[in-house]
């Protein structure tokens, strides 16, 4: 009988015990709100300012970009990716480091480096990317990067990137027309020798 | 009047089913309510880890050690950095070993946080669930500032970090600190005492100390059993050494020792064990050290072999590496704690009602992910 009492007043003080507990969180409903309505809403992102050569970290995960200008075709980051969703082709100049404008090919990087090859095909699938950050590393020209990294004056943060289609979500970066130009530049060159 | 014979009925838990904490099939074999026997079917989120890793070079396996626990990545990096660096007789300086600790601590309280949750929501509390994801939020911002991602990290490379810690990232987590260490206290009235969940899980599900070291489990589920075993303590790696923490350990406060309410209850303790040591290693966090200082240029173990183990939120959490010299590791092997934990549930589970079965399964806090692997 007695134990009967103790575990009906346990019961009832432990329930009253949660119970307080909610309702102060309900009289501090407006300060301790965390739902945001999202679209109109966001969170602020963590600043990105992160007082250290910013060159040398992205601070994101976002979505890839290439700046096609800069790529020497070096395929590093494709070596690095650990799912091989990069896919890089390309071919070799006629003349190093000199732009070919029927293609839009520019000679050299923004770095100074002068371009052994013509990137004709750089392929991401958006759809495989593990968001791992390793292919960013390795390279030399810093031209592949998470948007909003370090290079975000010029490619602000998108994260909000969904398509209907799933093919969208391959990024082609290479010129338009670039592999047509060049196999019609190897076969003039071939044709003269 | 004849005797009424009960008949046994075979039933399927899962794959699809909210309480196995992800696509986990258990048959259950039960005569009436009561269950008799448990057989887990595994497989279905099978994803070739280990024959992944056979095939990628060494930098290129941390992506896919996230994905195994990913409630907690960032010890699994943890757990296979340490191992390599081991291989490779690297040391990483002062700095490095004290972020890691702070990341692997944060990651401890947000993966017990989760847990807890979820082994609430098994037995029908919502509301703390709530209150452990809005404070589980606050961790995932900070592995946010640090490294970007929010849930799997890539953040530990072999010979230290990918990212330094950003500016303010030390306030931010002491600010983290002072909020959390009353939630715990108002966690613990909330449900911890609560007489409906007590009745849950009080003497439920009882793992006795042989069972669980025979069985091989690790972690809060052994330390719950009685049994004061912590790597952190028992076999330091990084620098755990030089922090003063305690191992809680169950001692049946509300049933009887090695019980679902004593699982939970160690957690709970252990998220304050691991504010300690996140506030030593924060107040003794180097201002000098390059992060990348010792990573090499090439990862190319020499031949041999090593296993090292490290304390995940789950328990022991073995790497086994065996190198033939290439920057490819020839086998890898993981030990997952949450594979024992679950390997134990036809054991501690079998003469329970269906609905304890559940509670059971929650308070041992597997991740599928891990299991399968």
């Amino acid at each position: 009988m007695k134990r009967y009492i103790i575990d009906i007043w346990a019961a009832a003080t432990t329930i009253l015990g949660g119970m307080g507990i909610t309702l102060v969180h309900l009289f501090r409903a407006k300060n301790d709100n965390v739902t945001l309505q999202y679209p109109e809403e966001r969170w602020p992102r963590p600043d990105r300012n992160i007082g250290f050569d910013h060159s040398n970290y992205n601070v994101i995960r976002s979505r890839l970009h290439v700046d096609m200008d800069d790529c020497i075709g070096c395929l590093k980051c494709e070596r690095a990716c650990p799912v091989d969703c990069i896919k890089i082709e390309t071919e070799k100049v006629p003349n190093r480091g000199e732009d070919i404008k029927e293609i839009g090919h520019v000679g050299v990087t923004s770095n100074g480096s002068r371009k052994a090859m013509v990137v004709t095909r750089f392929d991401i699938d958006m759809t495989e990317c593990c968001y791992c950050n390793l292919c960013t590393y390795p390279c030399p020209e810093e031209c592949i990067f998470m948007t909003g990294g370090p290079n975000s004056d010029k490619h602000p943060i998108d994260y909000e990137f969904s398509e209907p289609n799933r093919n969208d979500l391959i990024y082609r970066f290479a010129k338009p027309g670039s592999r047509e130009g060049m196999a019609k530049i190897i076969s003039e060159q071939k044709a003269e020798v | 009047m004849g005797v009424v014979h009960g008949q046994e009925m075979v039933l399927n838990i899962g794959p699809q089913h909210p309480a196995t904490h992800g696509v986990l099939r258990l048959q259950v074999k039960t005569d009436g309510e009561v269950v008799s026997e448990i057989t887990p079917y595994l497989g279905y989120l099978h994803r070739c880890f280990e024959k992944h890793c056979e095939n990628v070079t060494y930098e290129q396996v941390i992506p896919y050690t996230d994905r195994c626990d990913y409630l907690a990545s960032m010890t699994n990096n943890f757990g296979y950095v340490v191992a390599v660096e081991a291989l490779m007789d690297i040391k990483v300086n002062d700095r490095v070993e004290h972020i890691r600790v702070i990341m692997a601590e944060l990651q401890r309280i947000a993966s017990h946080l989760l847990g807890l949750g979820a082994f609430g929501l098994d037995v029908g509390a919502f509301t703390p669930f709530l209150h452990m994801l809005r404070d589980r939020e606050r961790i995932l911002d900070l592995f946010e500032m640090t490294c970007g991602a929010r849930l799997l990290y890539n953040y530990m490379w072999v010979g230290g970090l990918s990212h330094d810690l950003p500016v303010g990232f030390v306030e931010s987590t002491y600010n983290f600190l002072d909020y959390f260490e009353p939630k715990i206290d108002e966690f613990v009235n909330l449900l911890v005492h609560n007489k409906i969940f007590v009745e849950r899980t009080a003497d439920i599900g009882r793992m006795p100390q042989e069972v669980a070291v025979s069985y091989g489990v690790t972690g809060p589920n052994l330390r719950a059993s009685g049994v004061k075993w912590d790597l952190r303590k028992n076999d330091p790696y990084s620098i755990y050494k030089s922090f003063e923490f305690d191992v809680p350990v169950g001692e049946g406060g509300k049933g009887s020792v090695g019980d679902c309410w004593d699982r939970f209850y160690v957690r709970v303790l252990e998220m304050k064990e691991s504010i300690k040591i996140l506030r030593q290693a924060l107040a003794s966090l180097p201002k000098e050290g390059d992060i990348h200082q010792s990573i090499p240029k090439k990862i190319r173990p020499p031949k041999g072999t090593i296993y090292k183990r490290t304390e995940s939120p789950r328990g022991d959490l073995g790497y086994y590496i065996e190198s033939d010299g290439t920057n490819i590791p020839y086998r890898l092997k993981m030990r997952s704690p949450a594979f024992t934990a679950l390997s134990v549930i036809d054991e501690i589970a079998a003469g329970w009602l269906l609905s304890d079965v559940l509670a059971i399964l929650g308070s041992l806090d597997i991740v599928l992910g891990e299991i399968d692997r």
